[in-house]
């Protein structure tokens, strides 16, 4: 598929947007929803570590695909995942300790968010290039920021209401979810300009 | 109610029979990995628009935790703690790996219908989570039962949500029709939206259950120490 | 120092043992992998082409040559020819693709070189909305559009029940969208391939 690449952004930023769409890093987006100053840290540690592997995952396969190894794939690119999760704390932690306060209880959860590895797993199933897959590493984490930063500023909302004891937590926030989703859905006929 | 619960609470370090049981059995009620633990939510809430698609990756899930499970005790001792996630990953990865294969070789319509989400269990904070507070601390045999028993909990969660979307949804249960043709399915149990409010309302439904059964069992053991209390 | 020798060293032997579990699987799944692959598409063909007895895959080279593919599992521009038990040609299936309403609707269809006609449609793969888009795959009327679908002209999606002409497809009402997809994606690919076996098929009703 020869893909435009605003087409790959909007179409990986909203109409399939990996959280409320297409169900990816539902566990973060659940759990590190409550508050938006833990959201939009989340979704920014969540970028860098998507687009610094989607890059590095892409170079892994030429490699992968020159010697017929396309069985190692997913091995290969969980551990790049988790090289680069653990890297992007050595930084941080040398260069910002401010900020590895702030961010560090975050960092190894993103090894485990299956949106990350989602990222190299469809770009190549999708035979995108190189161009093709930044951007859409760009737009899918965006994309996933976007919704946990949404949600986060309605769950502070929320917090403020009387709601009955039972629904409090997971449940109340699926329900906002699945509202968020459903105004997601709107954007569903956008790829269909030509 | 069982009255055989106190077995399941007695601390002898060899595993009696209870307590190998309790390693099978706590994932499919007590611990369930999605109603209870809330974990594993990607598939539980992506897979789940069909009865088959939810069976099929909830018996993945189940393989590929009771294999990593059994290489991950079996290697438990010989792992220093410095890279432990590491080796935990690579295990998964690649039982994850060989259910890839495995379901492609069994059947090609159901490796579409499961799409993305078989590599995806690698990731599956549930996996993780059962190597580094279980299987990495017991014996191979009850790790690979808590690694079934957590695989069939979470198939069962798959398959209640499965259930509920796809009767309300399609109209049909594992493909049959259950209504007659003028029923006008609800598609919305069918889209995103409709995965994120059926597990609302099972979650619902569990917390429910868990108070009632809670308050039920305090005031029997109220009215069960009063007497003993007098006595002695 | 030893001490993160012996890591290196566990480290090694794990990675060993995963190598070879997951080479293990896949040299010895490969084979059941392939065939059920093959099986699928054998089975889409013969669906869409009645009486089918033999199939040749046909890959199309960038130059517009045809060479004659010995499996399925080489992607690429190709159709499928198929004939019947004697050996008659009975007409090409090809494939097409289109971005729908929600992702790329997939699809296979039959197509007539000789009436220059699409005679069967079928989904392959889609993520339309259910009930709505998705009926692109299973509404009869629509699907009756296929029968006889003149390819001489540029396939136009019209409004449902606005079809006139014979190479109008007339859309799904409520699904207009995944309709027009799929007329796009037949005009596409109809354009593209019909030329190539126009000027082999000869070669291709001999089954060379």
């Amino acid at each position: 598929m020869n893909e435009s690449l605003s087409h790959i952004f909007v179409d990986a930023l909203l109409i399939n947007n990996f959280v409320l769409c297409v169900f990816l890093g539902m566990c973060s987006f659940i759990g590190l929803s409550g508050k938006f100053s833990t959201a939009w840290r989340m979704g920014v540690s969540v970028m860098f570590v998507i687009i610094v592997s989607s890059i590095l995952s892409y170079g892994t396969n030429l490699v992968l695909v020159r010697f017929h190894a396309e069985y190692l794939r997913i091995i290969t690119y969980i551990v790049i995942i988790a090289a680069t999760v653990q890297l992007t704390e050595m930084f941080i932690k040398k260069t910002s300790p401010a900020l590895f306060r702030a961010m560090g209880v975050y960092l190894p959860l993103i090894t485990t968010n299956c949106a990350v590895l989602a990222v190299p797993l469809f770009q190549t199933s999708r035979n995108y290039s190189f161009v093709q897959s930044v951007v859409f590493a760009i737009a899918a984490s965006g994309g996933y920021t976007i919704a946990i930063v949404t949600l986060s500023l309605v769950r502070e909302r929320v917090e403020l209401s009387d709601v009955p004891s039972l629904a409090k937590g997971t449940a109340l926030t699926l329900v906002l979810a699945a509202i968020l989703s459903m105004a997601f859905m709107g954007f569903a006929g956008m790829g269909n300009g030509g | 109610m069982n009255q055989d619960q106190p077995t399941c609470h007695s601390a002898s370090p060899e595993p009696s029979p209870s307590e190998t049981f309790v390693a099978f059995t706590a994932g499919l009620w007590k611990q369930n990995p999605v109603f209870v633990m809330v974990l594993g939510m990607c598939p539980t809430l992506a897979i789940t628009n069909s009865v088959r698609n939810a069976i099929a990756m909830g018996l993945a899930t189940t393989f590929v935790m009771a294999s990593a499970n059994a290489f991950i005790s079996m290697v438990r001792k010989l792992v220093p703690k410095q890279v432990r996630i590491a080796t935990y990953i690579s295990m998964i990865a690649t039982s994850v790996t060989i259910v890839d294969y495995l379901v492609k070789a069994i059947s090609i319509p159901v490796y579409k219908a499961l799409g993305p989400f078989i590599p995806l269990i690698v990731s599956n904070c549930l996996t993780l989570e059962r190597a580094e507070s279980y299987a990495g601390k017991n014996p191979i045999g009850k790790s690979i039962l808590d690694g079934l028993g957590m695989g069939l909990g979470f198939t069962f969660a798959l398959t209640c949500l499965g259930t509920v979307r796809e009767v309300l949804g399609a109209g049909t249960f594992l493909g049959f029709p259950l209504f007659g043709s003028n029923f006008e399915p609800w598609v919305l149990f069918l889209l995103p939206p409709g995965g994120f409010i059926t597990l609302a309302m099972w979650l619902l439904t569990f917390t429910l259950w868990r108070e009632r059964s809670d308050k039920r069992k305090r005031a029997r053991e109220a009215a069960l120490e009063k007497p003993v209390e007098i006595a002695s | 120092m030893t001490n993160s020798w012996q890591m290196i060293r566990l480290l090694g032997a794990v990675s060993l043992l995963c190598g070879l579990l997951i080479v293990g699987t896949q040299v010895n799944t490969a084979a059941r992998i392939r065939s059920n692959q093959e099986t699928i598409m054998r089975e889409s063909v013969a669906r869409l082409l009645p009486g089918i007895e033999k199939q040749i895959v046909y890959g199309i080279q960038p130059s517009g040559d045809l060479i004659i593919l010995p499996g399925i599992e080489v992607s690429g521009p190709r159709f499928f020819a198929g004939y019947d038990a004697a050996g008659n040609f009975l007409g090409v299936v090809m494939e097409a693709s289109e971005r729908g309403y929600a992702d790329v609707i997939s699809a296979m269809y039959s197509y007539s070189p000789d009436t220059r006609t699409i005679t069967g449609f079928q989904v392959i793969d889609m993520k339309e909305t259910p009930g709505l888009g998705n009926k692109i795959s299973s509404d009869l009327p629509f699907l009756e559009n296929f029968k006889h679908l003149d390819a001489t002209r540029p396939i136009a999606t019209v409004k449902h029940g606005a079809k006139k002409n014979p190479w109008e497809i007339d859309a799904i009402s409520g699904a207009t969208i995944s309709s027009r997809a799929v007329g796009r994606m037949l005009q596409k690919s109809v354009a593209e391939v019909a030329p190539v076996i126009e000027r082999n098929l000869d070669r291709i009703k001999r089954g060379q």
